[in-house]
């Protein structure tokens, strides 16, 4: 009986979640991008992105499973074809969305609430999110951005909750199979969460200081042995940390595994990655570089990009023409050895004179003719590095163009006693300034709005042999001259590709920052979040059209925060009451009082701080698994002073349960239009402002 | 004069009486533990040493050493250094009585304005650049200097003062005054126009003041409580009123004061009714003396400076109208319809203008314009600049009616060309999001409509008169409700490098805020007062006090929180307590000399290195006492985690809240929490050196109280050996940095290279390195 009315739950949401599922046969929403990066492991094509794959995979599994060939672009607002099986995908994706029902009733009642509560929490789920959550509901829309991964990073942050939750409940049979179990559930979780989005991580963060308070228990227990104390230092280790990194790692060597063929991503890569793709051919490149080659630099550190140059200039210190690091292939990559100004001219009839280590060379860029050039301004960002800048042409320049080239070693052949020449793509090289001595390098500091959010390229005057950001190896190379290579390649090692990916998602999610010179209209404040502050139109607003608009639940979001500052207030009434040694509860409820109320407002805190202080740009939808922390806070609180108290009749609770649901349910479907979509001239729906800020209506 | 007087303090009450647990009370029980190990009884040299005459001998030499440190060769550079531009000119201001803004609050700068005053300043000098002369200007500028390294130097006893009433030994006190004596930073700080001396000055004082309340805890309610209770506020206030960060150290106080009263809370120490005693006293103590002598120190500002000056701009026009001489007062007039006006960006400063030509038809990024008139902004006076005000409404032929005002729909006429400013739904030309501006030839009524604007005035009620000078405004296009708004970003060259004119989707953009400048012609209407010719001179207006003071003090945050620019010297906080970065103040190319303020790399490090510690011997203890095992004895716990837990709170509350801020920062702003480290690193030497003695009890008993048998700490041959030994060390090194703080003598580049001893920090005249180094 226990789990009927979790099913009932569960069919109803299936029923909110797939009801007119193919409704708008439009690529809607944030289909245009994920769809996209789902067809791309359909056709095993290398791309990149921001968040880690996990999210990404399971679209193109969804996809593999519903009998999709990845041949469609998925431009937003596009119509689908017969051959896109975009409904199966997406009940496929709202599997997600159902799923969170079901964790939510069971959570509840593993963090001890009643079955009213119980009642509660999962109606509040049903109900609370509907609008962003179910991206069909959302229709066609003008702008496509990231929402479908927010479901699954929802049905992952529920789901380590509920572990978590499992796992307390476990506490007095420490190391029985359900123990185990509980734990390492809770491990894979959070694994998985991390795999979608790396907000997951702040989940990690709940987890991780309930843990540390268990383990500062356990560790007070003098009567427990030295073993068993090992024994759960040793089972969180494994559980909580190397089993979530596996979990992480293993969807990276996946991804790596399924996209197999060159695509628009493998720029971000190393260069030894990218020649082991199929459809690559730098093995084609001719081996020897000579003067006279054209070629591009790919720095060698960790999410490097190849070096590259735009006519754009400085608008700080030289004022010179820009160089930068970029992670896109482009004509303005490429460069060209160039022989020293006091050297006669480059003679593309003369002999062929190949490069070697210690040569003075000159780096033209080929499609400005400036020289790579640097000086001692100090560098944009890098402030203690030298500018380094584009200047003059093919004819004017001076002695700060001079490059000395400083072999490092060949990946293939060695040390760089064993060779002469210089290969492409194996031969590690570092470009010193000949003038003032110091070494171009590219560290993933990022330019300013001016740059376009490139990554800088300074001139680092402490020479430091070991730093890999200053090495370099040569990626493409043309030279009509020169035969074309044959070479094989050693497939670079999957560890370092995984930390090569990781700093280069790193790397551009800090590039990530609000522009203030551009408005968007889709970003938010985190203040806007907590009192719903803010709605948004997603479609036209005229008088024929089908006019939807993202809005949560208002009494959710507001009984939600509302929650919050009364379990503050409540638990300061409460401990100033103990300082005056009054008894309000037992030991035993004052605990389950602290237990949940920690889990749940922690867990808010946790997922909401951090965006005040993050730099990035921030949207309402990074407030939905916070919200799912004030919803349990929400129960809780009705729990403790309603439905759990010893002064109330059943009556008055069932009352005071069928208030709240009725609030709940009744504000949903007031609402309902909002989601569904609103028909005819909006001044013929009435009653939907509830806030100044919301435009709803329109205001003349 | 403040260390005599703590001298003469001590002396009164004997030996052995003073000096407190500073944070949370003890239980009363508790203090009777017997400690094994614990001596009490002193070695005759430990003896000597905390005699009073040997502390008022050492607290004698090093305040002369700190005066010593702090004046010698004062008069060096003879040139505007560093912030002296923004110090020196507000001392000038108040001297001259002329209106300034300023982030900071007033009292720190009131004293230099005093100290200029006092020496005969006469605040002409306008401290425009760095390296501009002072003996050209026969500016008194040792004078002004002279005060900032007064109280740099005082703070020096204070440090000695909190440490000795802390209970520590005399050797103790001294090493942690001897970190702030010999610390290059401090010294460089103090020696100039700056506010830091004056902030790390009060700050200091009022956690002595705060640890000397607390040692009369037990006699509750007694004259000298009350006395540095309200010690402690004024002292506090003080150190708010000197500079914004000031406020850490009231939200330091903040936190000591509630731990303090959460634990008096506690119902086996006091009922209900001595509770709120406590509460009442506090509160009047550290909210209301404090926020008297705050409002104080702004009303002074407010009374000395009366008439206009360059701080007009940033205050609202009522504001303005009270200043002596200021435009608005003098010049703003009501604006009628059919006036011809110049219109003025009020953050840029630029004109609304436009002139016969047209946006290109493509952009060099592709997107396609309307080919319109251009309108843009100038920044200088030109016919092209006159609008004409058009109604939409029929007007009356002459009376008030004619007056434009709030909420009015207008026309702007741009006079040259004839045509009507317009904007439409193409994009700007340098921003794809907003809104192209042009015009439209007048006769042409086609698009009437996209030629309403709204006028806004900013905070104004209804029926408002738009008036010149004083009526800031926002245009909001009647169809599309975009702002005309403007940024510093040119336009190319077909228009001039002049500044891009554009609709804001965002309504209420604050920026984008406009006002008239001037009315440049207007039709004469018999019924209305004439607004030409010359104006007769006006009292300027009155406004309450907290009108004003809360109009500033807003504007304050907002500009503190605005202060985002990049700046080469600027750090980040990680990098201060480890000394990672200097600023260069000042610099003279011809002999190579340079002042660059950089702390005294041992004492830092050593400071840092006892945070440390702490941290680990506390954190060591938890570990313990959670296995049942306690290591260290009672007294000497509550001792740690009472008063060097104080002192960390201290460090840590002037130090983490800087990692939110977003304003640029630098390494000065972490000198009041360098020195909470320099009392944390005395206390963590004393725990080190002392063997688990401690000087107990320190605390004021009062007369019905059992007396405690007292102990004593004792450090023997070690401490003096110690501290001697550290001191030469310090001493060197200050010596060796001497020439980047004091700015003299003249380096050469290795000499400069050898100095770099981190290479983080960024000296001037530096040699090239070697090749091959």
């Amino acid at each position: 009986m226990e789990h009927v009315p979790p099913a009932i739950y569960t069919l109803l949401s299936c029923w909110t979640r797939f009801h007119k599922i193919g409704k708008a046969p439009y690529v809607i929403w944030d289909e245009a991008h994920f769809g996209k990066f789902g067809s791309h492991y359909l056709k095993r094509e290398f791309y990149f992105d921001v968040h880690p794959p996990l999210g990404k995979m399971l679209v193109g599994l969804a996809g593999l499973l519903s009998g999709y060939d990845g041949s469609f672009e998925f431009k937003s607002g596009e119509q689908y074809p017969e051959t896109v099986p975009y409904v199966a995908m997406r009940v496929l994706m709202a599997m997600f969305g159902v799923v969170m029902v079901p964790l939510g009733w069971y959570t509840a009642v593993e963090l001890g609430m009643s079955q009213w509560a119980c009642h509660l929490v999962a109606i509040m789920v049903l109900c609370g999110k509907s609008p962003s959550q179910s991206p069909v509901y959302v229709a066609w829309l003008c702008i496509s951005r990231f929402i479908l991964l927010d479901s699954m990073l929802l049905a992952f942050t529920f789901s380590t909750v509920f572990g978590l939750s499992k796992f307390h409940n476990q506490q007095y049979q420490s190391f029985s199979f359900d123990w185990w179990l509980w734990l390492a559930f809770t491990g894979v979780s959070i694994g998985c969460v991390a795999s979608v989005k790396w907000i997951g991580l702040f989940v990690m963060a709940l987890v991780g200081l309930y843990t540390i308070e268990d383990l500062w228990e356990k560790f007070g227990d003098v009567k427990m042995s030295v073993q068993d104390q090992l024994r759960h230092w040793g089972a969180r280790v494994l559980c909580l940390i190397v089993l979530p990194a596996l979990v992480y790692m293993a969807s990276f060597k996946i991804h790596f595994l399924v996209l197999n063929h060159s695509g628009p991503g493998d720029s971000q890569m190393s260069s030894l990655f990218q020649a082991n793709l199929v459809g690559n051919d730098f093995a084609k490149n001719p081996l020897d570089i000579a003067y006279g080659s054209k070629l591009t630099l790919k720095n060698m550190g960790w999410g490097g990009g190849l070096l590259h140059s735009h006519v754009q200039t400085y608008p700080v210190g030289s004022n010179q023409q820009q160089v930068t690091c970029y992670h896109y292939k482009d004509e303005n990559n490429d460069w060209i050895i160039m022989p020293r100004w006091d050297e006669p001219d480059y003679d593309p009839n003369g002999e062929l004179r190949f490069l070697k280590d210690g040569d003075v060379i000159r780096l033209q860029h080929a499609s400005t003719t400036r020289n790579l050039h640097s000086h001692s301004i100090p560098a944009p960002v890098t402030k203690l590095n030298n500018e380094v800048s584009c200047y003059g042409n093919a004819t004017i320049g001076d002695y700060h163009d001079y490059w000395e080239v400083e072999v490092v070693d060949d990946i293939k052949r060695g040390r760089k006693e064993k060779f002469v020449t210089i290969h492409s793509l194996t031969t590690r090289l570092r470009f010193r300034h000949q003038d003032s001595g110091c070494y171009l390098r590219a560290a993933n500091a990022i330019l300013p709005q001016w740059g376009f959010k490139q990554v800088e390229v300074s001139c680092d005057k402490e020479n430091n042999p070991k730093d890999i950001h200053t090495y370099w190896n040569v990626e493409s190379h043309w030279n009509d001259r020169l035969p074309p290579g044959d070479a094989k390649f050693y497939r670079s090692p999957f560890f370092r590709d995984f930390i090569h990916l990781n700093v280069a998602m790193w790397t551009s999610n800090n590039a990530l920052i609000p522009d203030p010179d551009k408005e968007d209209i889709l970003a938010s404040k985190p203040t806007d979040w907590p009192w719903l502050r803010l709605g948004l139109r997603m479609c036209g607003w005229g008088d024929q059209q089908t006019k939807y608009y993202l809005l949560g639940t208002p009494v959710i979001w507001w009984g939600g925060t509302t929650s919050l500052i009364v379990f503050l207030v409540t638990l300061g009434v409460y401990l100033l009451r103990q300082q005056r040694k009054y008894v309000d509860m037992e030991p035993r409820e004052w605990d389950h009082f602290l237990y949940v109320g920690k889990i749940a407002f922690i867990g808010w805190f946790l997922h909401y701080f951090p965006f005040m202080i993050m730099g990035r740009v921030t949207y309402v939808h990074h407030y939905l698994p916070t919200l799912y922390f004030s919803v349990l806070l929400f129960a809780h609180l009705l729990d403790h002073f309603i439905f759990s108290s010893r002064r109330f009749t059943d009556r008055t609770k069932w009352i005071a349960f069928g208030v709240v649901a009725f609030l709940i349910v009744g504000n949903f479907w007031w609402f309902r239009g909002l989601a569904f979509g609103i028909d005819g001239p909006i001044h013929e729906h009435w009653g939907l402002q509830w806030r100044k800020t919301w435009n709803i209506y329109n205001q003349l | 004069m403040a260390s005599q007087q703590l001298l003469r303090e001590r002396g009164r009450k004997g030996k052995g009486v003073a000096l407190s647990e500073a944070d949370t009370t003890l239980v009363e029980e508790e203090d009777d533990h017997t400690v094994s190990g614990a001596s009490r009884r002193q070695s005759s040299l430990e003896r000597k040493l905390n005699s009073d005459k040997a502390s008022a001998a050492i607290v004698g030499v090093l305040t002369a050493l700190a005066f010593i440190t702090r004046f010698y060769k004062i008069n060096n550079p003879d040139q505007v250094v560093f912030d002296e531009v923004h110090f020196g000119k507000f001392a000038a201001h108040y001297i001259q009585r002329e209106y300034y803004f300023d982030v900071h609050p007033p009292f720190a700068k009131l004293l230099f304005g005093l100290a200029g005053w006092f020496v005969g300043f006469d605040g002409h000098f306008q401290f425009e650049n760095i390296g501009d002369s002072y003996t050209d200007a026969h500016v008194p500028y040792v004078g002004m200097r002279a005060l900032p390294a007064i109280l740099g130097s005082l703070t020096v006893p204070v440090v000695y003062a909190i440490m000795k009433e802390s209970g520590y030994s005399t050797v103790v006190s001294a090493f942690s005054a001897i970190l702030i004596l010999l610390d290059n930073a401090h010294v460089a700080q103090s020696r100039l126009i700056l506010l830091d001396a004056t902030l790390i000055f009060f700050m200091s004082l009022t956690i002595y003041s705060y640890i000397r309340f607390r040692k009369y805890r037990f006699i509750e309610f007694s004259q000298e409580w009350w006395g540095w209770l309200i010690a402690t506020g004024v002292f506090m206030a003080c150190t708010w009123a000197s500079k914004v960060n000031g406020i850490l150290t009231v939200v330091c106080i903040g936190i000591a004061v509630l731990a303090d009263l959460w634990d008096l809370l506690d119902y086996r120490k006091s009922s209900m009714e001595r509770f709120w005693n406590h509460f009442l006293a506090r509160a009047v103590g550290l909210i209301l003396v404090p926020l008297v002598v705050y409002l104080t120190f702004f009303w002074i500002h407010f009374a000395v400076l009366t008439n206009s000056g360059p701080g007009d701009t940033f205050m609202s026009p009522a504001f303005q109208e009270t200043l002596r001489g200021n435009e608005l007062l003098l010049n703003s007039q009501e604006i009628r319809y059919y006036d011809t006006v110049t219109i003025k960006h009020k953050n840029t400063k630029v004109f609304l203008h436009s002139h016969w030509e047209r946006y290109p038809l493509k952009y060099e990024d592709g997107r396609i314009s309307s080919q319109g008139q251009q309108v843009t902004g100038y920044g200088h006076p030109d016919s092209n600049n006159n609008w004409q005000i058009i109604p939409t409404k029929a007007l009356p032929e002459t009376g008030r009616a004619r007056v434009v005002r709030h909420d009015d729909v207008i026309q702007l006429l741009h006079v040259n060309t004839q045509s009507y400013l317009l904007t439409h739904d193409v994009a700007s030309p340098l921003m794809p999001t907003n809104q192209e501006f042009t015009t439209w030839p007048k006769d042409d009524h086609s698009r009437y409509n996209d030629t309403l604007f709204q006028l806004h005035l900013v905070d104004a009620h209804d029926g408002e008169a738009w008036k010149s000078k004083s009526g800031h405004f926002r245009l909001v296009h009647v169809p599309t409700k975009v702002s005309m708004w403007t940024y510093q970003n040119q336009l190319p060259d077909w228009a001039f490098k002049q500044q891009e004119v554009n609709g804001n989707k965002n309504a209420a953009e604050k920026t984008a805020t406009w006002y008239v400048d001037e009315i440049v012609d207007s039709e004469a209407d018999p019924s209305l007062p004439d607004r030409t010719g010359e104006v007769a001179v006006k009292e300027p207006k009155k406004l309450n006090f907290f009108k004003k003071f809360g109009e500033l003090q807003i504007l304050m945050l907002q500009h503190n929180a605005g202060l985002t620019a990049s700046h080469p010297y600027a750090s980040s906080p990680i990098n201060w307590p480890f000394l990672l970065s200097g600023i260069s103040f000042w610099t003279n190319a011809d002999e190579q000399k340079q002042i660059y303020l950089i702390g005294n790399l041992i004492g830092w490090w050593t400071c840092v290195t006892a945070i440390a510690v702490f941290i680990g011997i506390i954190g060591a203890d938890l570990l313990a006492r959670r296995r049942n095992i306690e290591p260290i004895p009672d007294p000497v716990r509550n001792r740690l985690w009472n008063n060097t837990g104080f002192f960390v709170l201290v460090w840590a509350v002037h130090y983490f809240p800087f990692f939110l801020m977003s304003r640029q920062l630098f390494i000065h702003h972490y000198l009041p929490s360098h020195l909470a480290s320099a009392l944390v690193a005395g206390s963590v030497l004393h725990y080190i050196l002392s063997d688990d003695t401690i000087n107990y009890p320190i605390s004021v008993r009062s007369a019905t109280m059992k007396p405690k048998r007292p102990l004593y700490a004792d450090l023997g041959m070690r401490g003096p050996v110690t501290v001697i030994a550290f001191a030469f060390a310090l001493f060197c090194l200050y010596v060796y940095m001497a020439p980047l703080t004091y700015g003299t003598p003249g380096l050469d580049g290795h000499q400069v290279n050898a100095r770099r001893l981190l290479s983080t920090w960024t000296l001037h005249f530096a040699a090239k390195p070697t090749d091959g180094a």
